[in-house]
This record gives structure tokens, sequence and C-alpha cells, in this order.
């Protein structure tokens, strides 16, 4: 089912992962542009949200939305990268309502903001604290690719690379 | 600023926040975080319409220890005993999802008998959290007696699953690839004597407190979760089972060795306080099924795998995520690492968190004692929602 939910839309790479190994079902990669469609088809479609955070990498935030289906399981993932420099995007709680406290979570602790959240203050962390706790130094950033399984990728766009390793060894893009 | 127009300077920043787009006819009632009816230091801020809420907004992070980012200061081993703290109500449900995700990244197999072991303390757990549950839920709707019975029972468990774990309320017996201590006989001799005398105290329960009309009237009808309010919001647990959907962890994303006992999955279609308090109370008759089989063919053999992870090892590269049922939902772990010392990142999900989050939704238009018994009814651990 989930194979034709994301039909005609610009997904940057959608995979298909091993439950048994990961965890997930799907991993989809999504411009932020995006995100809200892809959302609202996970919404119509009955998907639940399952958490949502952020991980702290080289290339930038990569925003992890899970969802998960209560008739049929198998969880999906929607990745979003965002800039560290400019750390925002759209918020989806228009959609699904517990995606507030959520994307104030994330704000808290990574100081990204979520355009058009109906209540945009401290959730966890006191309002008067400076600082994003789960902020990682240059130094201490990992590569995407280095902390993401790639997975059985069914399509993607030309030119996205987000998960083919850029060591010295140049390693071939993973079909 | 609104608040300014009314002359609201006073209160600290959530109450401010809190008032602005306020009615003028209206008013604005601060419960807590210290408050007898919210076990635990949560806040609740409520716009009131003579007694009706219009409004509401929980203000959390009264308990918030930065679980996630203490798990980015030391190996996962060193970190496998947060977990037990984040609920300690059902802390072997946590402590089954971190195993899980890191079992599941690692790839390790967890010997048969580790897994009985798991799933049988995991439970006796289960119902000393319903067991809790109970009896401070009942407190907040003005009997005093059920919590003394629960508490009679919940100890007689919390001294079987000490046996078992070594502690009384923060367990934390699971390992990386099994479980730290065998169960003796001792523990099987006791647990199978207990397992019939909690089954004849269940129907005294339902007589005693669940078909007195005074608790129907206050819970039947009271605070309706319908199944696109709990999509919208990711609840789970006991909440979406008493709104008629049938979703348990363990049957839908199946771990451990649940798939080899035969017990049913407690679903209530009303989506009230009721169906609620319903599902919890034929969990425990369930959880008892599972342990009564579980016990009956617990095989013989290792608690641990071979090899076994010590506190310095550092986890492989990549990510995993692994969920558990929880007793009150769905516990998620995310973990994702690049190899190094220290975990890169985890995210916990709390299902008390989702659940709360729908609170604000439910709560309008009902009268303030009803949205005091949801929240009862929510089975809250303040700690799991704060991390």
């Amino acid at each position: 089912m989930t194979e034709t939910l994301f039909d005609g839309l610009a997904v940057q790479s959608l995979a298909k992962c091993d439950p048994a190994k990961t965890g997930l079902l799907w991993s989809v990669f999504l411009s932020p542009d995006e995100l809200l469609s892809a959302v609202k088809r996970l919404y119509q479609a009955e998907y639940f949200i399952e958490d949502l955070t952020a991980i702290d990498a080289k290339e930038g935030y990569l925003l992890v939305y899970h969802f998960d289906h209560m008739g049929h399981p198998g969880r999906v993932a929607l990745r979003v990268l965002i800039y560290q420099e400019a750390p925002e995007l759209p918020s989806i709680a228009d959609v699904f309502q517990g995606a507030e406290w959520h994307e104030r979570e994330t704000t808290d602790f990574y100081g990204i903001t979520f355009k058009g959240n109906p209540n945009p203050v401290p959730l966890l962390l006191m309002p008067e604290m400076k600082g994003h706790p789960l902020q990682k130094d240059d130094g201490a950033r990992a590569s995407l690719a280095d902390l993401l399984p790639t997975g059985e990728i069914v399509r993607t766009v030309p030119g996205f690379d987000l998960l083919t390793p850029k060591a010295e060894s140049g390693a071939a893009t993973p079909a | 600023m609104a608040y300014e127009e009314f002359g609201l300077t006073e209160g600290d920043f959530y109450s401010r926040n809190f008032q602005k787009g306020m009615r003028e006819d209206t008013m604005i009632l601060n419960l807590g975080p210290q408050h007898p009816a919210t076990h635990g230091v949560l806040r609740v801020i409520v716009e009131l319409d003579g007694e009706y809420v219009i409004r509401a907004e929980p203000v959390i992070g009264y308990l918030h220890r930065m679980h996630e980012k203490m798990a980015e200061g030391r190996t996962i081993t060193q970190y496998l005993p947060n977990m037990g703290r984040v609920d300690y109500g059902h802390a072997l449900g946590w402590n089954g999802a971190l195993v899980g995700a890191v079992e599941r990244l690692a790839g390790f197999e967890v010997p048969e008998r580790a897994e009985y072991i798991r799933v049988i303390t995991t439970e006796l757990n289960r119902i000393t959290s319903h067991l809790l549950w109970w009896g401070a839920f009942t407190l907040d709707l003005g009997a005093i007696t059920p919590i003394m019975y629960a508490f009679d029972d919940r100890e007689q468990m919390l001294d079987i699953l000490q046996m078992a774990t070594g502690s009384r309320l923060t367990h934390s017996s699971f390992r990386f690839g099994g479980v730290c201590t065998d169960l003796s006989d001792r523990f099987i001799e006791t647990c199978k004597a207990f397992v019939p005398h909690m089954r004849d105290r269940l129907p005294m329960y339902r007589g005693l407190v669940t078909d007195n009309v005074i608790l129907r009237k206050r819970l039947e009808g009271v605070g309706i979760f319908d199944a696109d309010l709990c999509r919208r919001y990711g609840a789970s647990g006991p909440v979406v089972r008493g709104s008629g959907i049938d979703y348990d962890v363990r049957r839908a994303e199946p771990y451990s060795v649940y798939d080899r006992f035969d017990w049913k999955v407690p679903v209530y279609p009303a989506g009230d306080s009721m169906a609620r308090y319903l599902v919890r109370m034929d969990e425990m008759e369930q959880s008892l099924n599972i342990i009564e089989q579980a016990l009956a063919s617990l095989p013989a053999g290792k608690i641990m795998m071979p090899k076994a992870p010590k506190v310095t090892w550092a986890l492989p590269k990549g990510e995993s995520y692994f969920a558990t049922e929880g007793a009150r939902g769905k516990v998620g772990v995310h973990l994702v690492s690049d190899g190094g010392k220290f975990p890169y990142k985890i995210k916990l999900r709390s299902p008390c968190y989702c659940n709360l989050s729908a609170f604000a939704e439910a709560a309008r238009g009902l009268l303030l004692a009803d949205a005091l018994a949801i929240l009862g009814s929510l089975d809250l651990v303040i700690p799991e929602i704060d991390r």
C-alpha cells in the first residue's frame, strides 16, 4: 500500500528497508516544500504520528518523522534535510496536532524553527534558557552516510547523494 | 499584548502566554505543578466558563532531566539503567525497548530462556503498573479504599519481581543479549502460586469498584477519544484500545516470544474514560495468562548470549528503531550510532507524552471535574512525559 502512497510526489529518494534490521519499512527523503503534501497523504491513509526528531549531522539537520499504521503496521520515516545556517521548515501540526509538542521539543533541543506551529514557546526547557543542548560542535558531527542505512532504493532523483559514502575510496553509488 | 489590556501582568511565562486571546467573561485557573490530582509535577492551565473548560494547556517539563543528552555522554551499557528512571511504573517496558533497539542494530541473538524471563518479568511489571494506576485513579475520584487493596497485591508482586530483577521499582535487569539473573526456584514457585491468587482478586475488584454506580457515572461517556483523534496525536496503548482500535505492539510488531502464548488484546469501542479503565482491568488478566503459560513452558538454557558486550562496548554504525508495548502505550527507542564510543543520538518516544498531548482537545467543553477524571484515565507518569 505504501508503495503507491508517494506516487506523483517529488520525493528525493524512496527506499524500502528491512524492518527486522532497522525497525523501518520505508525511508523517504523529501525537500521541505514537499513535506506537508507527504504528511497529508499519510493522514488520509490513516497513519498515526509516532514521533519526530532531528539528527545533527555534517550536512545539516536531518529531521526524521516517524509514522505507523494501526491496521497494517510498517513504520515510515520521512526525512527532511535543512541547513544549520537557516534551520527552518513548515510545521505539520495543522495535519497531525500531536506534532505540536514534538516540534516544540525539537526547537528546544536544536533551535529549529517550525513555521506555523500554533504555540511556539519552549516545552521542556525553561523559557529563560539560552542555547540548545543537543546541537553538536562542528568537530563532533558525523556524515549522514555513516549514520543511516541506504535500504533498497525504489526511486531517487538524479544527483541525490546524501547517503553515498564520500570516503577516500570513492565508493560507487549504491543501487 | 492582550493580557496587558486586561491588566494581566501577573503570573509566570506560561500563564501570561496562555492569557493571550482569552475571552473577557472567563476565568483562568492554574492547576499544579503540585496538585493532588496530577500525581507528580504536572501543571495544567485551564480557561473556564463557569465550570466548563473552554481551553486547556498542559505545561510540562518540571521533571525534565534530558535523558537524550545523557545518552550522548556515556556508553550504551552505562545508559541502560536510565530506562528504569524514565518510567518508574513500567521500567521493564523501557528496558525492553532499549535492549531491543541495540540488539536489532548489532544483530544479537538472545537465548530463548532469557526471552521468557523478559516476558514474565515485563508482564508482572505491567500488572504492578496497572495496580498503581488503579489505586491512584480511584483515589482521584474520591474512593480511598481501593488503593489499599491494590498496594497489598502490588507489594507481593514487587517482592516477587525483586527476586528476578534485584529491585522493587527502577528495575534494570535486562542486558544486551540476555538478562542479568536467572529465575530461582523460589521465584518460580512463588510466582506460580501468586497467579491464581491474583486471578481471584480481579472479580473482587470488579465487584468492589468497577461495577460501582458512582464510578460508572463519573467515567461513562466522559472524555471521548475517537480513532481520528488518536491518530492525529499519536495516542497508543490502553487509550487507543479503549477507542475500539485493536492495536498492541506485542501483536503489531511482534517481538520477544509473545507469539507463543495464547492471549487476547482487550478492546472496548466507547472511547470514554470507562473504556480505558476496562481495558487496563482486562489487561491484568491477560498478563496473568501470559505469565502462567511462560512459566509452564520455560525452556532450559543460558540467559546470556556468548560474548555479550562489556561496559566499554561501542555500538556498530547505523540506525535502528524498536518499539515495545509499555503499560501506557507504545514505547519507542530510536538509536543512531556513528560507531563511536558513545551513541550519536537517542530519541525516546514516550507514550504518555503523546496521550497527554491529546488532553487539551479532548477536555474542551467538559466540566473541570470531568477533565481531571480524563487526566487520571490516561495513567500519566510524569517522568516519562518529561524524560
